[in-house]
């Protein structure tokens, strides 16, 4: 079923694995994380809310990255890195004027067309809401074709909150209902603590209309899962983001085999009714880890 | 199809054209190491090994070196890239089936949608003369239906008497052969190719227990982890198997700084399912953390996944990485065990 989502057209810059530049154009500097503002050099990319691209720094390396603005908005897009391995650190230096390489985008997003004249609920873990971002603005600005609009968003602690502004504007839109909270409140915290399953336990729903979006880290899958199932939703309604380290983003190389899929190519985006069967989805069924 | 015949000499000579015009990639013996044999550039035709047994690693180097440059870098602002692709032509020469059939498996994976261009490409480049083999314990190729496989070669060399016969299986294949002196072959030599292929076969003696469709089915259906488990607690993770096979192509990409720190490469580089951090991901998390997960991957790449995908197997039988397993893990006695840890479960259900 999955063959016919294969993403058979590739972008010109796919070639050779060679990428094309884009310059930075903004800058946003946290303790945790960056947001940069990219414009492409040879004209605006066209992407769909979930897709990814595969960002270089040269000398440092490649990583993917998936886009974190909405194509509904500006010729730019935007990606939101934490700073963990040698080219995200790289990229969390970079300055306004820099050029790095970007191809892409890869992969399939979010059934935005599905969810039309739905209610749409999204659940964020952590950096999980990056992702996410892309899919509530995308829906926020085509208003009128989507039903109700929830997001869940669950950070570590309050410091760790992405987007502050956008999640402060989502609160105070009456057309969003944003239920925050975080696992270890700090002094000033006045909001929700917990687990992100608690505010979605007291969600209530509309079980044949609602169509989750899911991106969180891989522990968060199976509760969440386990929250919706018993809020009578079905799998086919609910659809996970997955993250591997896709080194080509063309069903190549290997590093994001998931059983018989590839996750850049027929995800990253995935109907929970296709990772069911599936031993290598969310987790490895095996507790016992190597010793080496 | 044409036959012709060619004696021990009218082929070195025809080697010697071969090398005034293009490059030609070849099994040549070791220098180091007699009796062991690699491909490489030929330097004369003398250096072609027609009798060699098999190569540690696979002629798809050729087409997807270990270690390639995919494009050079200048850092600085804008950074500027330059293509790194090399474009002549060349002839891949002595390559045997179960080779062959190795080839055409990732021409198979290579271009299916979306197409890896440089792999194609670089297939573009070559034209590839096959050669019949002298099969050793650990070939198992009759069991895969690879011992007779053409595909995709231009020219196909056998032994017969003192000489050899040249099947044609390509316009490209036969210009190769202008101004070469040869004979058609006659009815009895081609019967004679066919007998030397029959003794060549008849001592390759193992068996499958199972058809590959059924090993399919078994893959699937799982229950095998006893036999994974016992599998990987012999397997050392060193990712032999996945570096001498022929139809392996994962890979990795990163970067590599010249001295000054201005400039480098972007390169690609063979990878191994088989290795701890292969399918790791930045958060920390290992979607095949066990050992034995990533040795159930490796079998149920080639023989479930792939196969099912491409109807063929992602093995040749070449047996290269049994006799490169560092803990002396033979590919088809796995599969043996699988099947019969399988009929065991499906007798006792």
């Amino acid at each position: 079923m999955l063959e016919g989502r294969r993403n058979e057209s590739v972008p010109e810059n796919t070639v050779y694995y060679r990428p094309g530049l884009a310059e930075v154009l903004r800058v946003d500097k946290r303790s945790w994380e960056v947001l940069l503002e990219l414009e492409m050099a040879g004209g605006p990319l066209a992407y769909q809310p979930g897709q990814f691209v595969q960002v270089s720094v040269f000398g440092y390396g490649e990583i993917p990255i998936s886009i974190c603005s909405s194509p509904t908005r500006n010729k730019s897009f935007e990606i939101c890195v934490r700073p963990v391995g040698n080219v995200s650190r790289a990229l969390y230096e970079l300055s306004v004027g820099d050029r790095i390489g970007v191809r892409g985008p890869y992969g399939h997003g979010f059934p935005v067309a599905e969810m039309k004249d739905r209610d749409v609920l999204v659940i964020a873990g952590g950096i999980g809401l990056a992702p996410l971002r892309s899919l509530i603005h995308y829906v926020r600005d085509n208003r009128a074709e989507y039903r109700r609009l929830a997001v869940i968003y669950g950070a570590r602690t309050p410091a760790y909150i992405l987007f502050e502004n956008d999640v402060k504007r989502w609160s105070e839109d009456p057309g969003i209902e944003c239920l925050v909270t975080v696992n270890k409140a700090d002094e000033g915290w006045r909001g929700r603590t917990g687990q992100v399953t608690e505010p979605l336990r007291e969600l209530k729903l509309d079980r044949d209309r609602t169509i989750a979006a899911v991106v969180g880290p891989p522990v968060m899958y199976r509760f969440v899962a386990m929250e919706l199932f018993n809020k009578g939703m079905s799998a086919e309604q609910i659809y996970f983001s997955l993250e591997r380290h896709f080194k080509c983003g063309i069903g190549k190389c290997g590093h994001c085999q998931l059983n018989d899929l590839y996750v850049c190519q027929h995800g990253p985006v995935f109907p929970l009714s296709e990772l069911l069967g599936r031993t290598e989805a969310i987790e490895a069924w095996a507790p016992e880890k190597d010793q080496d | 199809m044409f036959h012709y015949m060619i004696t021990a000499d009218g082929l070195l000579d025809f080697f010697r054209r071969l090398l005034e015009k293009q490059p030609v990639m070849g099994p040549r013996e070791r220098p180091d190491q007699p009796g062991f044999y690699y491909f490489d550039w030929l330097d004369r035709a003398e250096d072609f090994a027609l009798d060699y047994v098999t190569t540690a690693i696979p002629p798809k180097k050729a087409f997807f070196p270990p270690n390639e440059t995919l494009f050079t870098f200048k850092t600085g602002n804008p950074p500027e890239l330059a293509p790194a692709f090399e474009e002549f032509p060349f002839v891949l020469a002595g390559v045997h089936p179960c080779d062959l059939s190795g080839i055409e498996a990732l021409d198979d994976a290579y271009s299916h949608p979306p197409a890896e261009h440089r792999w194609q490409a670089s297939r573009e480049r070559a034209m590839i003369i096959g050669m019949d083999c002298r099969p050793d314990e650990y070939c198992f190729c009759t069991l895969l239906g690879t011992s007779a496989h053409r595909k995709p070669c231009d020219l196909f060399l056998t032994p017969v008497g003192r000489g050899y016969l040249i099947e044609v299986h390509s316009q490209a294949g036969e210009s190769l052969l202008d101004g070469v002196s040869r004979l058609d072959a006659s009815r009895q030599e081609l019967e004679e190719a066919e007998q030397w292929r029959l003794r060549k076969t008849e001592r390759i003696v193992h068996t499958l227990r199972a058809s590959l469709d059924r090993f399919a089915d078994m893959l699937d259906a799982g229950g095998l982890t006893r036999v994974w488990k016992e599998v990987a607690g012999r397997c050392y993770s060193c990712g032999s198997c996945n570096t001498t096979c022929p139809t392996c192509f994962c890979f990795n990409i990163d970067d590599e700084y010249d001295l000054t720190l201005t400039s480098g490469v972007r390169k690609r580089t063979w990878d191994s399912c088989q290795l701890l951090d292969f399918a790791r991901v930045a958060g920390g998390h290992n979607f095949r953390g066990d050992r034995w997960q990533r040795v159930r991957h490796r079998w149920q790449r080639k023989f479930l996944y792939l196969y099912r995908q491409f109807g063929r197997p992602y093995c040749t039988g070449c047996g290269r990485c049994s006799r490169a397993c560092t803990a002396d893990i033979n590919i088809l006695d796995v599969i043996n065990q699988l099947i019969e840890a399988a009929q065991q479960e499906a007798a006792d259900a």
